[in-house]
């Protein structure tokens, strides 16, 4: 081994503190871009494979009711591959028990195993057999939550008429995914699932014998989705159809898009920080080096090296941090990202799960972790290659400090000489005290953009549930309803107020653009929802046109006075053009809203409700629910306070596991700068460190000197933190918003609170481990030698 | 004659891994309140390893110390570092002053936790600095610096100032104007002094003279007739 490489070696293991230091933000870099990509792409292959195994459509459709001969008019439109209709029917639950209303969405299915879409995935027994007419298969997150298993019954009410079904299976779908009962907002397995049921046995107990009321299908490979979900459209007009749509508007697809775009987000987010900071530290770490290797390095080109050889020995050192960076990073990254994907395939009930990483990440990570390092050390292999080995040689010339600001100030402040000590010494390396507030406000700010998420989870679920949906039920029924309905509602007891909730399907279009939609609308004395907008205000419905919430209005790409294309969807399919009368800054969901009258301009008809919204006495609750349970109207009921439970807990599953590991990550960079600044303060001032134990200052007082300099300076990366914190939650925010939500921007005192006293406490533990060093200090021997 | 300090049979051994230094074997001296000491002795025989232990910057690893009443052995490290700042002002070879403050400002360094200090401009004064106080060290002569360290060590007005080889990075005149610094303090303020050194011309100072060697004090010479420093020959 050359000598200059053994050199390196010793280096490294001399100053193994630091160098560990910067290793761990450069790993948690790696980690983080590897576990992000890792769970993105063994999710999106997991989920691919699933897909493909399970022949997942490319396009679905819903109507009334069509015969069944419809689906090979369907298959013969140029560009579908394969074409299935099916009959779905939502029935009501009656399970001993349980007093509140438990839905199931009925699929039928073919007895005979001839179906290629959609395909059901067994975990447990067996199909329906042909000839049985109450035999079912349940997915597995109901099962589960209401610990049925095959040779279960359960009671059921479908198409009004009681029938006790028996559980044969138990099995998932890669159309479900995901899913949601009507009304609701959250998935909850205990009150909602999804059943298999062969397709006589469905027929027969909805009476829609050689009918269908749904249908999805297949493209061929180069197939142009709009122009077939066009032709769909036609076809299925006169059978009520309510418009084809693709996989993006299929919720279970649309969810799980979501919460990759999600991991997306982490990956262009995160990263970043940390290799900004890593090269923070190499570029001050090696520019100490450089300083006190002077002599060495003149002695060195004296002796004939070469100023290439010198900078690329430098380069050495900080290329080696990487590549521990980059292996540790690269371990770790994969280790959590198997542990994550297994989560969330667990989350997600993915039938079989493939952990994939491909070679590229990796080499990316490595990549990135070298270039952060190598630029970090190029100012000082500048440095060291531009030393005159004359002047190198000669002792370097003493720090010179002037008099400046600092005078003015310590002297008004009444400073003692520590005092002075401490500010000019900031003063004279005013760049490295810059990163060293720069790193811990950073950290800060990764600290404090991430607790915002919570907040504004928050804010959202405030907004939405106790401003937009004031009513404690949501009664959705079996199928649109007039007025009678709301009369008999309102006359059960406990029910202080009811109010009717219109929806009619429609499609909007805005130059080339479309969005399947419905149009809702309240009557004009409703108390019960309400529209909210980013300030927290009520916005009430427009007497004429629509109102659009942001998430639609940016989707369709219009402004409030344009004028949409309305066609409406099912039943009668007229077409209306209406202006844009507001957007309201709504957090949750692409709605559309209108006034009552102008609903019924564009259906033609007094609109039915498709479900109504109760305030309720709370302590008639109990004996409500059972009434609405066996109301034949009554499809479902959304209790507002038990949706708003699970939303929180959804929260609090998610948000806090990823905070745990955000925390542990903005703690590692506070600590590395914290520890890196201190080491080379130590290093620096340990000839006056030592000078001060000499002339009677006790270890306290010695240690004020080194701490005070870095506790100013992280005092001084507080505001800039917060600043930093405010700017990067706001990207995160708006890259985290989907077609499902938006996030507000509601950041709470908790959360600067919180994200303040975690880097003060990292970094205060980091510098009193470091100053423990100070109390060890052998004042005799540093005195002893010349600095 | 007051005592300063009374040490016994002071050792001290010095173990690097498996070798044992025998720094001082075995060492008596009593040092009297307001004399002026030289010690004498070829590189490593253990001046400056006495120095410092009496100073209280290191601990004998046997024998006896005291310092007036006091046990200076028995003393923990906080109790040591009272001991420092009451008593005792140090002057290395290497200057040691803070680069980032000014002349002033080193020496008030001392007179901020001092008893019962002097204005840090008398002691610049007494150095003959009182016009270079607002100089950063950077901007000061090494003689110069000297003085400022020796400024700093005064200020305080300690008992005893210990100096290890002070003018030893220094030419024969700045030197000699450090070393009459010395002198006088020991003269106008009754200041201990006791100053190691290599150059057997200043032991012409001294009203005695330890000679080292091999960690021991080999001869005690008395000066009857101290000189003063500008009569020493370089
Ligand atoms: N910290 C130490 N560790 C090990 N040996 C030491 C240490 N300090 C001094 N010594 C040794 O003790 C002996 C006396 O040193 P010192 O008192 O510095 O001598 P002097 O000041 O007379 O030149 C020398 O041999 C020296 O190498
Ligand atoms: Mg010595």
């Amino acid at each position: 081994m050359k000598a200059l490489d053994l050199k390196l070696l010793r280096d490294l293991w001399r100053m193994r503190g630091q160098a560990l230091a910067i290793a761990l933000v450069l790993a948690a870099a790696t980690a983080t871009f590897v576990l992000s990509l890792g769970v993105h792409r063994s999710l999106t292959e997991t989920r691919d494979a699933y897909y493909a195994r399970n022949h997942f459509a490319d396009i679905f459709a819903e109507m009334t009711r069509a015969p069944r001969n419809i689906v090979a008019r369907v298959a013969a439109i140029p560009g579908v591959q394969r074409a299935e209709g099916v009959i779905q029917q939502y029935a009501s639950l009656d399970m001993p028990g349980r007093n509140i209303p438990v839905r199931a969405l009925v699929n039928s299915v073919d007895e005979h195993g001839h179906d290629r879409l959609n395909l059901v995935t067994l975990r447990e027994g067996r199909m329906p057999r042909p000839g049985a007419s109450r035999e079912v298969v349940v997915d597995e997150a109901f099962a589960e939550a209401n610990a049925l298993g095959p040779g279960d019954e359960i009671d059921a009410i479908i198409y009004g008429s009681r029938l006790r079904l028996r559980i044969v299976g138990v099995g998932l779908a890669p159309n479900f995914i995901y899913s949601l009962a009507p009304g609701d907002i959250i998935p909850d397995n205990s009150r909602f699932g999804v059943f298999w049921m062969g397709e006589k046995a469905l027929e027969a107990a909805t009476d829609r014998k050689e009918a269908i009321n749904a249908l999805s299908l297949t493209l061929e490979k180069g197939a142009s989705d709009a122009d077939v979900i066009r032709k769909v459209d036609t076809l299925l007009a006169p059978y009520g159809g309510t418009g084809a749509y693709g996989r993006e508007d299929h919720l279970s697809h649309a969810f799980l898009d979501n919460e990759l775009m999600q991991l997306d987000a982490m990956t262009e987010v995160i990263p970043p920080v940390f290799l900004l900071v890593a090269t923070f530290l190499v570029y001050i770490v090696l520019g100490r080096m450089i300083r006190t290797e002077r002599t060495q390095i003149g002695l060195l080109k004296a002796f004939g090296y070469s100023d290439l050889a010198i900078a690329s020995h430098y380069l050495k050192f900080a290329l080696a941090i990487a590549v521990v960076a980059a292996v540790a990073g690269s371990l770790a990254g994969v280790w959590m990202g198997q542990a994550m994907t297994r989560l969330y395939a667990e989350y997600y009930r993915f039938p079989f799960l493939e952990y994939r990483n491909s070679p590229v990440v990796f080499l990316g990570a490595a990549m990135l972790s070298f270039g952060a390092a190598a630029l970090g050390a190029l100012a000082g292999m500048r440095a060291a290659a531009r030393l005159s080995p004359a002047v190198a040689m000669s002792p370097p010339p003493p720090p010179v400090y002037r008099a400046g600001m600092v005078e003015r100030f310590g002297t008004a402040a009444g400073f003692t000489a520590i005092g002075y000590m401490i500010t000019r010494h900031i003063a004279r390396w005013p760049w490295r005290s810059a990163i060293t507030v720069l790193g811990v406000a950073l950290s800060m700010g990764l600290l404090f953009a991430t607790l915002q998420f919570l907040d504004s989870s928050r804010a959202m679920l405030d907004s939405y549930f106790f401003r937009a949906q004031r009513q404690d039920l949501t009664v959705t029924f079996t199928e649109p309803r007039n007025e009678d309905v709301l009369y008999e509602l309102a006359q059960l007891p406990g029910v202080l107020r009811v109010e009717p909730a219109r929806g009619v399907p429609v499609k909007l279009h805005f130059g080339n653009r479309m969005e399947r939609t419905a149009i809702e609308s309240a009557t004009g004395d409703a108390q019960l929802s309400a529209r909210i907008d980013g300030e927290g205000k009520a916005i009430a419905l427009p007497v004429a046109g629509l109102m659009l919430s942001r998430q639609m209005a940016d989707k369709l790409g219009v402004h409030a006075g344009d004028r949409v294309f309305v066609e409406l969807l099912g039943g009668r399919q007229t077409k209306s053009v209406l202006p844009v009368a507001g957007i309201v800054d709504e957090f949750v969901g692409e709605r559309v809203y209108a006034a009552q009258a102008t609903l019924e301009r564009i259906t033609r008809d007094a609109s039915p409700a498709g479900s109504a919204l109760l305030r309720i006495d709370p302590a008639a609750r109990d004996g409500l629910l059972a009434r609405l349970k066996d109301m034949p109207q009554v499809l479902g009921v959304t209790e507002r306070d038990a949706a708003m439970n699970k939303f929180e807990e959804m929260i609090d599953d998610n948000l806090y596991t990823m905070l745990f590991f955000y925390v542990g990550f903005a703690s590692a960079i506070a600590v590395g700068v914290v520890y890196n600044s201190a080491r080379i303060l130590f290093s620096e001032r340990a000839n006056e460190l030592a000078t001060l134990r000499v002339l009677g200052y006790y270890r306290s007082e010695v240690g004020l000197v080194l701490l005070g300099e870095l506790a100013l300076l992280v005092a001084a990366a507080v505001p800039v933190g917060c600043i930093l914190g405010y700017w990067l939650a706001q990207v995160m925010t708006a890259m985290f918003s989907s077609d499902l939500f938006r996030l507000p921007f509601a950041p709470t005192r908790a959360t600067y609170g919180y994200s303040i006293l975690v880097i003060l406490a990292s970094a205060a533990l980091t510098a009193l481990a470091v100053a423990r060093r100070v109390l060890r200090l052998d004042m005799v021997r540093v005195l002893k030698a010349r600095e | 004659m007051e005592l300063a300090f009374r040490g016994s049979a002071l050792g001290k051994v010095y173990r690097t891994g498996e070798t044992e230094v025998h720094a001082l074997r075995g060492v008596d001296l009593e040092i009297r309140t307001g004399e002026l000491l030289v010690l004498l002795g070829p590189s490593g025989s253990g001046k400056s390893t006495l120095l410092n232990i009496i100073g209280g910057l290191d601990r004998p690893t046997s024998g006896e110390l005291h310092y007036g009443g006091t046990d200076l052995v028995g003393l923990n490290d906080r109790e040591l570092t009272r001991f420092r700042r009451a008593n005792i002002g140090f002057i290395f070879q290497f200057y040691n002053l803070i680069p980032s403050l000014t002349a002033e400002e080193n020496v008030r360094l001392v007179t901020d936790i001092a008893d019962r200090p002097m204005e840090p401009g008398e002691a610049l004064a007494l150095v003959g600095l009182a016009e270079r106080a607002n100089h950063y060290p950077a901007q000061l002569s090494g003689g110069e610096q000297q003085r400022v360290a020796v400024a700093r060590a005064i200020a305080k007005q300690p008992g005893v100032l210990l100096c290890d080889e002070p003018t030893g990075a220094l030419d024969s005149k700045t030197g000699i104007r450090v070393l009459e610094t010395l002198a006088k303090a020991n003269r106008e303020l009754g200041t201990t002094v006791a100053i190691i050194t290599h150059n057997v011309g200043i032991a012409a100072m001294a009203q005695r003279v330890l000679h080292f060697l091999d960690g021991r004090i080999a001869r005690t010479e008395i000066n009857e007739n101290p000189v003063d420093p500008q009569a020493i020959s370089w």
